[in-house]
């Protein structure tokens, strides 16, 4: 559906893509990165409001940006920015968007009432755009980005600006287009917990370049020597055995322990730790890496510090509000 | 969950791929319809009209009665003679209104556009910035229009049946051409000014002020300039304008001693570089077409 070949885009002397590589075939992919990583500028190619330096797009088999109006016929688009059409209504609003994609009036002003209602804009569909919340407007910029129905969705912080039951709602109705509608859906945002409500593959964007591209569940598998366990009675002697033996432990805030394993040590000398020591283990499993770590070590250098183009204090704030 | 609550369904009817542009113009004039000013001032723009009506009614019906008092009055009165004069009268006196009418439909067209982000919303739509352009443009253009070239063949028309006779025909059957030519040049340099005014600006007011700042100082640097060199006042946009009116509908009148030729130069020039200026702006939010 998008395949991209060596893509290099600069705005002056700042190199905002630099080779990217990836193709998508369908299902719902997140695109991750920090501020100025080049996410906005990818969907921005993949639009053609971008001049591309080199490298190929071709989107549903089209080059682009030579078949730039058959790609956009087949693709919806939900801006970052927030878009306000004065003195009209949503209804008025979604109604021209579907004229301007080719649909006569009356289906477009049929449709627009369709793609409101699933979006959830309900009787407020004909107060005037102009008093409507940030959470509203959100809505009908998702509900423009439907009216034509498109094959492929490019959603830039689709759930910005929204409260947290808002939020869930916006993430539900993607989940449920690219889950139960097979629309293919491109989902670039900050938020790590929203990539990971609605997405099955992740595209992490690092200065310019693709840093992982990979099926999220491999992302996140089972981090190696790390368990996770919760034990009852003679605790502390139990961990003294651990620490006596090669272990080290860290509380967790939930009060589990968090156990790194010497290597070569299989797991069930734990469990012949805790007999020794009379303590009954309620709760073990392998500790898998979050997306928030693998996002972190993506975008660090070898030395572990983060960096980030321009902006490295940002980063930081951005996993703390995906928290 | 109500009875109402849909989820979601594809889309089974068809698109249409050519018109575009059209769209753009239908919804444009959907929005100015409900715009009490704009109302307003398209009701301003119809007295001259009525006035013309009953000019030409008096005068052709009048005249078929050759010993009424009354027509010998009408005949010797030469400003009310049914000439190519009145037909560019009519369109000369009504290019204020068009100025206006422009300015309040067009003003905020492409600014509001790109002051709330829509470009964006717009051209991930399968349009193309021409489409944009030429949408707005033909939406500044068809108003104009219906002050000066509509009414003006509606007047030859009313001209033609009220006094039929080869004579009337003879008179009259070219001016459907001049009034098209001087309709066109009136309303594209109107339009693609108060556009380029749009897209250079960020507000409508600012972009409204603009333009009639662009005019006033276009009129007194063409009047300034005429005191150096008389051919200089070709500079000045509605005297340049007229001067093309004259040759269009062959009226001598020694308004400014000016060539037409150049006059008319000097419009295509303004509607380049306006043109210029609102492709350059627009084509920013859009580079794959």
């Amino acid at each position: 559906m998008i395949e991209i070949r060596d893509l290099k885009i600069s705005y002056g002397d700042t190199d905002a893509l630099r080779g990217v590589n990836c193709s998508i075939d369908g299902g719902s992919v997140g695109l991750l990165g920090p501020n100025g990583a080049g996410k906005s500028t990818l969907l921005k190619a993949l639009l053609g409001f971008v001049r591309v330096n080199s490298g190929t797009v071709s989107m549903f088999g089209m080059p682009m940006p030579k078949k730039a109006l058959d790609v956009r016929r087949r693709l919806g688009y939900m801006p970052e920015r927030e878009i306000v059409k004065p003195k009209e209504s949503a209804v008025s609003f979604l109604t021209y968007c579907g004229c301007l994609s080719g649909m006569n009036r009356i289906d477009a002003m049929e449709r627009a009432h369709e793609v409101l209602n699933y979006v959830g804009v309900d009787e407020n569909r004909y107060r005037k755009m102009e008093t409507y919340s940030t959470g509203m407007c959100q809505r009908v910029k998702f509900a423009q980005a439907l009216i034509h129905d498109p094959q492929l969705l490019l959603l830039d912080e689709p759930t910005s600006g929204l409260d947290p039951e808002g939020r869930i709602e916006m993430l539900d109705l993607i989940a449920e287009l690219g889950r139960k509608r097979g629309i293919t859906i491109l989902l670039s945002t900050h938020l790590l917990p929203d990539v990971e409500h609605v997405c099955d593959r992740v595209i992490m964007i690092s200065k310019g370049r693709i840093a992982i591209d990979g099926p999220l569940d491999e992302l996140t598998t089972a981090r190696e020597g790390c368990i996770e366990i919760r034990v009852r009675d003679n605790e502390k002697a139990f961990l003294d055995a651990l620490v006596s033996r090669g272990y080290s432990w860290r509380r967790l805030q939930t009060g589990a322990i968090n156990l790194t394993v010497p290597a070569a040590t299989p797991p069930r000398t734990i469990f012949e730790i805790a007999r020794e020591c009379g303590t009954q283990v309620r709760h073990f499993r392998a500790v898998r890496q979050s997306l928030e770590e693998v996002f972190i070590n993506a975008i660090s250098d070898r030395n572990g510090a983060v960096k980030v183009p321009g902006e490295q204090a940002a980063v930081e704030p951005e996993l703390s509000t995906a928290n | 969950m109500p009875i109402y609550h849909q989820t979601y369904r594809s889309f089974d009817g068809t698109v249409r791929a050519s018109g575009r542009w059209w769209a753009i113009v239908k919804h444009e004039f959907r929005v100015l319809a409900k715009s009490r000013p704009f109302l307003l001032m398209f009701l301003m723009g119809y007295p001259q009209v009525l006035l013309r009506v009953l000019q030409i009614v008096a005068v052709d019906t009048l005249a078929s009665n050759k010993n009424n008092q009354i027509t010998q009055m009408v005949q010797s009165v030469m400003s009310l003679k049914i000439t190519e004069g009145m037909f560019f009268d009519f369109i000369r006196l009504q290019a204020p209104i068009v100025f206006l009418a422009t300015i309040l439909a067009g003003a905020g067209m492409i600014c509001d556009d790109l002051r709330h982000n829509l470009m964006d919303i717009y051209f991930s739509k399968a349009i193309t910035w021409r489409d944009y352009v030429v949408g707005k443009a033909m939406t500044l253009i068809i108003i104009g229009m219906i002050f000066t070239a509509v009414p003006a063949i509606f007047l030859l028309l009313l001209h033609n049946l009220l006094a039929p006779s080869m004579q009337t025909i003879r008179d009259t059957y070219w001016l459907p051409v001049p009034i098209m030519a001087f309709s066109t040049l009136l309303v594209v340099p109107c339009a693609l000014g108060v556009l380029a005014s749009s897209a250079l600006f960020s507000s409508e007011r600012y972009s409204a002020i603009g333009v009639f700042m662009v005019l006033f100082a276009n009129l007194i640097i063409g009047q300034s300039l005429h005191r150096a060199n008389p051919q200089l006042v070709v500079l000045a946009f509605p005297l340049a304008l007229n001067r093309v009116g004259e040759e269009l509908f062959t009226v001598r009148r020694p308004m400014a001693p000016i060539s037409w030729e150049w006059s008319f130069v000097f419009i295509v020039v303004v509607c380049l570089v306006a043109f210029w200026a609102i492709c350059r702006k627009v084509k920013r939010a859009e580079v794959a077409t």
